[in-house]
């Protein structure tokens, strides 16, 4: 059994003000497998892929990428964080460059590649995600769908090893969310290793090789997309989808 | 048509306050002189050129060079650049005694005073921007040791008078570092307005939104890189609008090295003041002329607003 990309044992996360966000989560996910997670507001989702990222700290257990234990402190982390790509639900786009230089900065900066290896590969990425005669465009000129596909192709450009997506269309209006889904559904079919925090449920049901749902800091259930949203074996998880769907 | 009303409106304010002025210096018996003033803005007696030492003169035949050969030694030294000779050919000369006038505009007391505030305000002004700046990023620091001194200074500086702060430069440090008047009230200034600078740019790097920092991390760019690229860059065009601001306080602060043997414009006023017995033209004019300098930078803090609030 090969090394699982992401490895999150016992995690706990207690935020100074006692509130306990996350409570001995246990979590493996294996390369070129596709994991959403849904759940209502406050059950630790957005937690949980901040901790797998090292935006937060833990206060027990422990985290793994590649083997490689998640130690904020020392250096070593920012290498580790250029293997884990993450989409906000906010996009986060830095609105003082263009797109291209937004996608160009962390390959430079971080991995010290020349600019001439990764221009090219930020121009096969925005055209991936459909986005190629934006390149020079400022993001305060894109709508919300097409900022959030750059900001996939942002993340894409430190060629990841694994994606998070912290509801990635939540902040979108409904029209939009289809663009965003359509990368993200090619992305899956291209092997990434994903995880996504997500309320569209017609976009986990098709992509998902295995649902997570979550409640009070706790994964309460986990199974395949067809058992999990036909036939819910959790009495929370029933009446979470009675709610939603 | 009611716009027309109000303007109307202000301009009689403005005027019945410029009769109450005129009313209230005539119960004091006061006799304006205005017609004093220009003279020691701009000078039409022209420049004097003074012998460097004692010495003969010598005068060219065409009464267009002018040579100083020195009494007690071999100096010598040719002057040219004048319109008329005020000594002549074989005279013996002291120290400072004039030898020839050049005719034309000269710059009036205080315009020479406008002009050392200005060196004064634009050199500490470059000083505390670089101050601030490292003291700003100080105070945002994880570093315990930088937060702390960061701290300190801006809470010492911000809770002390200029006025002090200039004299504890000037007597104190001014005197053990053997600074001239000038260094001391440029680093007074530079000081005291870095730890404002340092404040508006921790508030500027505080605006940043949470999630640029969060996002440049996730790429992996380290904090320092995260600050250079992409916190600072937005930061600082935050900043600017008050950043302009505080160069304009600058520039009226700067009015505090008149305490020190520094005459900038301030201390030219006093000077011109005591030579002509006309206070009050002399400081509505010096007034005007520090309204000169702050209002260009505020038109300009205006526009720079305006611009940026479109963006």
């Amino acid at each position: 059994m090969t090394e699982p990309v992401i490895s999150v044992r016992a995690v706990s996360k207690r935020y100074a003000n006692g509130v306990e966000a996350l409570n001995k989560v246990a979590l493996e996910i294996h390369a070129g497998e596709v994991v959403c997670v849904v759940g209502p507001s406050g059950s630790g989702k957005s937690t949980l892929l901040r901790v797998l990222n090292g935006l937060e700290e833990v206060s027990a257990g422990e985290v793994r990428v590649d083997g490689i234990p998640l130690d904020t402190h020392k250096r070593s982390i920012n290498r580790l964080r250029a293997r884990v790509g993450m989409v906000f639900q906010q996009f986060n786009l830095f609105p003082h460059f263009s797109v291209l230089e937004n996608l160009m900065l962390a390959p430079q900066r971080v991995l010290g590649e020349s600019a001439g290896i990764v221009q090219a590969r930020a121009l096969a990425l925005l055209e991936k995600v459909g986005l190629s005669d934006k390149v020079n465009a400022r993001p305060s000129q894109l709508s919300g769908g097409q900022q959030q596909r750059v900001a996939i192709a942002r993340a894409l450009a430190m060629q990841p090893e694994v994606m998070l997506f912290d509801e990635p269309t939540s902040a979108l209006d409904p029209e939009k969310t289809g663009e965003v889904l359509d990368v993200m559904k090619q992305l899956a079919a291209e092997g990434m290793t994903m995880l996504v925090a997500t309320h569209e449920m017609g976009f986990a049901r098709v992509v998902a090789h295995r649902m997570l749902f979550m409640e009070h800091g706790r994964i309460a259930h986990e199974d395949a997309p067809v058992a999990f949203f036909d036939a819910p074996r959790n009495e929370r998880l029933k009446q979470f989808l009675n709610q939603v769907l | 048509m009611n716009r027309w009303l109000w303007h109307g409106v202000y301009a009689a304010v403005l005027l019945v306050v410029g009769w109450a002025i005129y009313k209230a210096s005539e119960r004091v018996d006061y006799t304006w002189r205005w017609q004093r003033i220009p003279q020691y803005i701009v000078s039409t007696e022209g420049d004097e050129i003074r012998a460097p030492y004692d010495g003969f003169v010598a005068l060219a035949g065409d009464g267009k060079s002018l040579t100083l050969n020195e009494l007690n030694g071999s100096r010598s030294e040719t002057f040219t650049q004048f319109d008329t000779a005020l000594s002549g050919d074989g005279d013996l000369v002291f120290q400072n005694d004039v030898l020839a006038r050049k005719s034309g505009l000269r710059a009036g007391p205080l315009t020479v005073g406008l002009w050392v505030t200005l060196e004064i305000s634009a050199l500490a002004l470059m000083l505390a921007l670089i101050l601030g700046l490292i003291a700003g990023l100080g105070r945002v620091s994880h570093n315990p040791a930088a937060r702390h001194l960061a701290t300190t200074y801006v809470e010492v500086i911000r809770g002390t008078p200029l006025l002090v702060q200039i004299f504890i430069f000037y007597f104190f440090i001014g005197t053990v570092l053997q600074l001239s008047a000038f260094a001391a009230g440029v680093a007074a200034l530079a000081v005291f307005t870095g730890a404002y600078v340092a404040e508006i740019i921790r508030a500027g790097i505080e605006a940043v939104p949470r999630g640029q920092m969060e996002a440049a991390r996730s790429l992996g760019l380290g904090r320092a890189q995260a600050m250079r690229f992409v916190v600072l860059p937005q930061a600082l065009k935050k900043s600017l609008p008050p950043l302009a601001g505080q160069s304009i306080s600058l520039i009226k602060d700067s009015s505090l090295v008149s305490v020190m043997a520094l005459t900038d414009l301030t201390k030219a006023g006093r000077e011109v003041v005591s030579s002509t017995f006309s206070p009050f033209e002399v400081w509505f004019t010096v007034a005007a002329m520090y309204l000169l300098l702050t209002g260009g930078l505020s038109i300009f803090v205006r526009r720079l607003e305006k611009r940026m609030a479109h963006e």
